[in-house]
């Protein structure tokens, strides 16, 4: 769980024990699927770029992951990169590293408690359907004050 | 059995329709939805939790709290929603440190999280607690001869020790949700493989069509006529997706994708159109004919 478990120094040394066996990444059928981007290969796997980068929480690759857990329940000496990854979008956010589609989605979700925007297609669509309308809402503003990620994003 | 619905965001913003089916066939099974006066998103867990876990925390537990104001557990119809809430859930009931801190915050707003509720996608609902012989029961219209590849989706199956849905190596329920409606379950190689839906938002829109091809053309090859799925972001990309795939990769093939109460309603007795069907972007022809020819 990201709230208790992603500690840098955990995940840091956690992501030192991989030795590049590749597992993670060798199956398309059932392995990591950021490893269908063309830049990586079966010697330089997706998860071998993002734990070996020099400055891995400002290596693009890190916003690739899915967190869909592949890597972690294949890797055989418990890894987990999706650990290590994780931490890194964290620690990009906190250096105002984090690229755009993603401070964006968390200021949408901020200003209007919504992940996506309310459109008038949304509002026709849902009238058609006699569903109430949506109201967006300004209540987590406050929540990211006080929890410090009004600082990272606008 | 009654729940605080929690529709989300992406299935109220983008596909109402699923929310429509939803009221129309979970009543049906006796699973009341109540609807929750200031729920927000959950929120979604790979653009906003990961980046920033403690404003995160203090969201769902805000959305947590106002269920337990309520006095029910909350029910889903998305992956996504239900990894972000149960995980914030067990994450807050196992350290009173971090509980009284996300209540610091929230409680100028009045409310405070307890650990009252639990969390519930609505397929481990079906099969765990109305039961797929109720369901069977409730088919007035089996979907005899429908081949039907299931895919389950990433964030309902893992990580296990908490989704606790099925074996994220080898999931099967879906498959046995779509028999007790009459249709034929199908395996093929990719099962398990991401829908791609956020390396299309955060990636290259290739790599992930690329995907999504090898996963469809699996799917294809092993004789389907259709999708299931039970995410909404699942849906998008095997829909719209499809539809941006097919073009670049000329896919000779269209596979209609559906939302598992989709098919519920269907084979409850509902139409196509009625269903909803007819807002997807793949459709099919043959695919629309079999079913009316089943339905009739």
């Amino acid at each position: 769980m990201p709230y208790v478990r992603w500690s840098l120094k955990g995940s840091a040394e956690a992501a030192e024990v991989c030795f590049m066996c590749g597992v993670c990444c060798a199956v398309p059928e059932y392995g990591c699927p950021a490893q269908y981007g063309s830049r990586f290969t079966p010697r330089h796997t997706y998860v071998y770029d993002c734990l070996a980068a020099e400055r891995p929480s400002s290596n693009p690759s890190i916003w690739l992951c899915v967190s869909c857990h592949k890597c972690e329940e294949l890797c055989p000496y418990e890894v987990s990169p999706i650990r290590f990854i994780e931490t890194m979008k964290q620690v990009a956010l906190e250096e105002g590293a984090a690229p755009d589609p993603a401070t964006a989605e968390i200021e949408q979700v901020v200003n209007t408690g919504y992940a996506f925007p309310v459109t008038p297609n949304t509002a026709r669509h849902r009238e058609e359907l006699g569903l109430e309308p949506i109201q967006p809402t300004g209540e987590l503003k406050r929540i990211a004050e006080a929890t410090g990620l009004r600082g990272p994003v606008r | 059995m009654r729940y605080s619905f929690f529709r989300g965001c992406f299935i109220p913003v983008r596909f109402p329709h699923i929310e429509k089916v939803a009221e129309m066939t979970l009543p049906r099974l006796g699973v009341e939805l109540v609807p929750v006066e200031g729920f927000t998103c959950c929120p979604e867990p790979i653009g906003v939790t990961v980046n920033h876990p403690l404003a995160a925390l203090a969201v769902s537990a805000r959305n947590l709290a106002l269920a337990e104001e309520q006095g029910h557990d909350i029910i889903t119809l998305c992956n996504g929603c239900a990894y972000t809430l149960k995980q914030a859930n067990e994450a807050l009931k196992a350290d009173g440190e971090l509980r009284e801190r996300v209540n610091s915050v929230l409680e100028e707003d009045g409310h405070r999280y307890r650990g009252t509720v639990e969390v519930h996608h609505f397929a481990p609902v079906l099969v765990d607690r109305v039961g797929l012989d109720r369901v069977e029961a409730a088919v007035e219209r089996p979907l005899t001869g429908l081949k039907v590849a299931s895919h389950t989706g990433c964030h309902i199956l893992s990580p296990p020790d908490i989704m606790g849905f099925d074996d994220p190596r080898d999931p099967v329920k879906l498959d046995r949700m779509m028999e007790a409606l009459g249709a034929t379950p199908l395996d093929y190689a990719y099962k398990t493989q991401c829908c791609g839906w956020t390396l299309s938002n955060y990636g290259d829109r290739g790599d992930a069509s690329r995907l999504l091809g090898d996963k469809l053309n699996a799917m294809r090859g092993a004789g389907a006529d259709s999708v299931n799925v039970i995410c909404p972001q699942c849906l998008a990309q095997l829909d719209t997706g499809q539809m941006l795939a097919a073009r670049s990769l000329k896919l000779g093939f269209r596979l209609p994708a559906l939302f598992y109460l989709q098919y519920l309603a269907l084979a409850m007795g509902y139409s196509l159109e009625e269903a909803g069907c007819d807002r997807h972007r793949v459709r099919d022809q043959g695919f629309e004919e079999k079913l009316r020819r089943t339905l009739a």
